[in-house]
């Protein structure tokens, strides 16, 4: 029997505590892995579908909405002229009602821009020209809106015609209406109003050089602000309120979860307090008692935070599918994730432990004798 | 004493043992020499303070005056109380307390685990111990499924697990039957006699304190008559 043994066969000499404080963990690792996981993937989201764009420099006035808010277009004309700078190209994107989807992103390209390019036609065409009434849908946007090539697509007041589907690379672009800027700038009554410009990059630019970039543009046009687009969500306000979100339902669900587990480790403790004198009776170590505890407390946290992984995947597996963020964001389920919120949990079980160890540290072998 | 030559394992000088702030006083100044190889029984009532002089010998205490020497040393300034439990002695408890949880084979083995025995080591050695006790067919058996006397018997054989030199038992009958409490009197007489340990063994019971060489008797925290009752007898 190796030591190992003893821990295991003392966590599960009460298998329902045992196992209905580990799903107390559980319930804890799965909101961080759910909560965190979602508003990092919205921000990876973001990011992937820059990079799938083709979009080295992004410039938007994104404050604390999750879009940004629009300013005129001739701002472009003061972003061009600078150095680095290849191309631009403007849009007007928004996050809003689309039919049966409660949230879908609208994302209106100049006609021409870079932005287009990068879209694979998977059935249909492209608009034929700036004006023409039609709408292309990503991948997964035509999959919530149950469209195909030739259909019509309600948005604002105006009927369009699905003209195609699209694969934009990212999860962010297959989710998207997309339109042309001119024609949806008409349709919603902004004419000359644009939200984002995004900024390609000579080639051979190094990232330093995009960062002066960044902070010529921020000098040239004050009225809005320009990020990399690896970091375009970075500075949102609304992520970051998100993001605190995340982390403080995931700290109050924590929270429960330590004292869950120190009230198990310590009913454990007081349980056995005549075996754990009988063991220093017999010449066990009192540094032997307290790791004892401390490891069958960090195996509860691993154990629960295994199950909170399996847990919190399932439900941000579901979560996803659901109509209002269906399309949205594709969430970061990485195994560094995955795995800090095991770490996270088993250092939950040491914490939790600590106590009921140095309880246990406390008792005297004499007490082996009574009863 | 016939051991009187013989190595002196305990020497107590003076033992005090007081509780709740010296409310209650359960040894009063104990003075005795205890030899290698010998088989005392402490006799007295109950509350005379013949546990506690248990506890003291098994280093499960500290003395609040006086000395104890385990072969010539203060036990109480040794650096490492826990290994003179593991190693130096073995314990017998009047209630076996043996960890529920764990089979005979296993409950054998965990005084083991302070010592370099591997593993596999400790499983041998504990199998070996349980068959040297009569309970080979019980070694997968957990506590509650053998009965008082074997569970003794499993506690035997969990004190010798280490080898110690010294065991030390507290009303070890206490708990069984007339049958069952002549067997563990015999197993412990013969591993007394056959592996030449020194044996110290609290009772109330005067049958047993007779199979005993010397008989320490403890009244009101003090002792109040030693005496020699020649070679252990069978029962």
């Amino acid at each position: 029997m190796t030591f190992l043994a003893v821990i295991i066969r003392g966590l599960f000499r009460r298998p329902v505590r045992t196992g209905l404080t580990m799903m107390g963990i559980a319930i804890g690792i799965a909101a961080v892995v759910a909560l965190v996981g979602m508003s990092r993937g919205f921000e990876s989201s973001w990011a992937n579908g820059m990079k799938s764009r083709g979009t080295d420099v992004v410039v938007s006035n994104v404050g604390g909405a999750l879009t940004p808010k629009p300013f005129s277009q001739s701002l472009v004309d003061r972003v061009k002229p600078l150095p680095h700078v290849a191309e631009t190209c403007a849009l007007l994107v928004d996050l809003t009602s689309v039919e049966k989807a409660d949230m879908m992103i609208v994302s209106s390209r100049q006609w021409g821009g870079f932005d287009w390019q990068n879209l694979k036609i998977v059935s249909g065409r492209l608009p034929k020209d700036a004006k023409e009434k039609a709408v292309v849908l990503g991948t997964t946007a035509a999959e919530t809106l149950q469209k195909k090539v030739g259909d019509t697509l309600q948005l604002e007041t105006e009927e369009l015609a699905v003209v195609g589907i699209v694969d934009g690379g990212a999860f962010v672009e297959n989710g998207s209406v997309i339109l042309s800027l001119e024609l949806y700038q008409e349709i919603t009554g902004n004419e000359g109003k644009i939200n984002v410009i995004d900024v390609r990059a000579t080639p051979g630019t190094t990232k330093d050089e995009l960062s002066e970039l960044c902070q010529k543009i921020n000098a040239a046009v004050p009225e809005v602000h320009a990020v990399l687009g690896s970091e375009n969500m970075r500075d949102s306000q609304a992520l970051r309120v998100i993001r605190a979100m995340s982390w403080g339902t995931s700290s109050l669900a924590i929270l429960v979860g330590v004292l869950g587990v120190m009230n198990t480790m310590l009913m454990t403790v007081f349980e056995r307090t005549q075996e754990i004198s009988v063991l220093l009776a017999i010449g066990w170590k009192r540094l032997r008692i307290v790791r004892m505890i401390l490891y069958e407390s960090a195996l509860l946290g691993f154990l629960g935070g295994l199950g909170g992984v399996v847990l919190g995947v399932i439900g941000v597996k579901l979560l996803v599918t659901a109509p209002v963020i269906r399309g949205l964001l594709e969430p970061d389920l990485s195994a560094a994730l995955l795995a800090r919120a095991v770490a996270i949990s088993v250092l939950v079980g040491i914490f939790s432990g600590l106590y009921p160890a140095w309880r246990s540290s406390r008792l005297m072998p004499s007490q082996a004798l009574h009863g | 004493m016939e051991t009187a030559n013989a190595e002196c394992v305990f020497e107590a000088v003076g033992l005090k043992k007081e509780y709740d702030d010296g409310q209650v006083k359960a040894l009063r100044g104990v003075d005795f020499r205890i030899h290698a190889g010998e088989f005392v029984a402490i006799v007295g009532q109950s509350g005379s303070g013949k546990s506690t002089l248990l506890q003291m010998l098994g280093a499960l205490d500290h003395p609040s005056e006086g000395q104890l020497l385990y072969r010539g040393k203060v036990l109480d300034e040794q650096n490492d109380l826990s290994a003179y439990r593991a190693r130096e002695i073995g314990f017998i408890f009047q209630a076996f307390h043996l960890l529920p949880t764990f089979t005979a084979l296993e409950n054998v083995q965990m005084p083991m685990f302070e010592t370099s025995r591997t593993a596999p080591e400790r499983k041998a050695r504990a199998g070996e111990l349980l068959r040297s006790v009569g309970l080979e067919a019980r070694l997968h058996h957990f506590p509650g499924k053998l009965s008082g006397g074997e569970r003794q018997r499993v506690a035997i054989a969990r004190s010798l697990a280490n080898g110690a030199s010294v065991l030390l038992a507290d009303e070890p009958t206490g708990n069984l039957d007339t049958e069952n409490a002549r067997h563990v009197m015999e197993l412990i007489v013969r591993l007394h006699r056959e592996q030449r340990m020194t044996l110290i063994l609290v009772t109330h019971d005067p049958g047993i304190a007779r199979r005993a060489e010397r008989v320490l008797e403890v009244c009101d925290g003090r002792i109040v008559a030693d005496k020699l009752n020649g070679p252990p007898t069978s029962p």
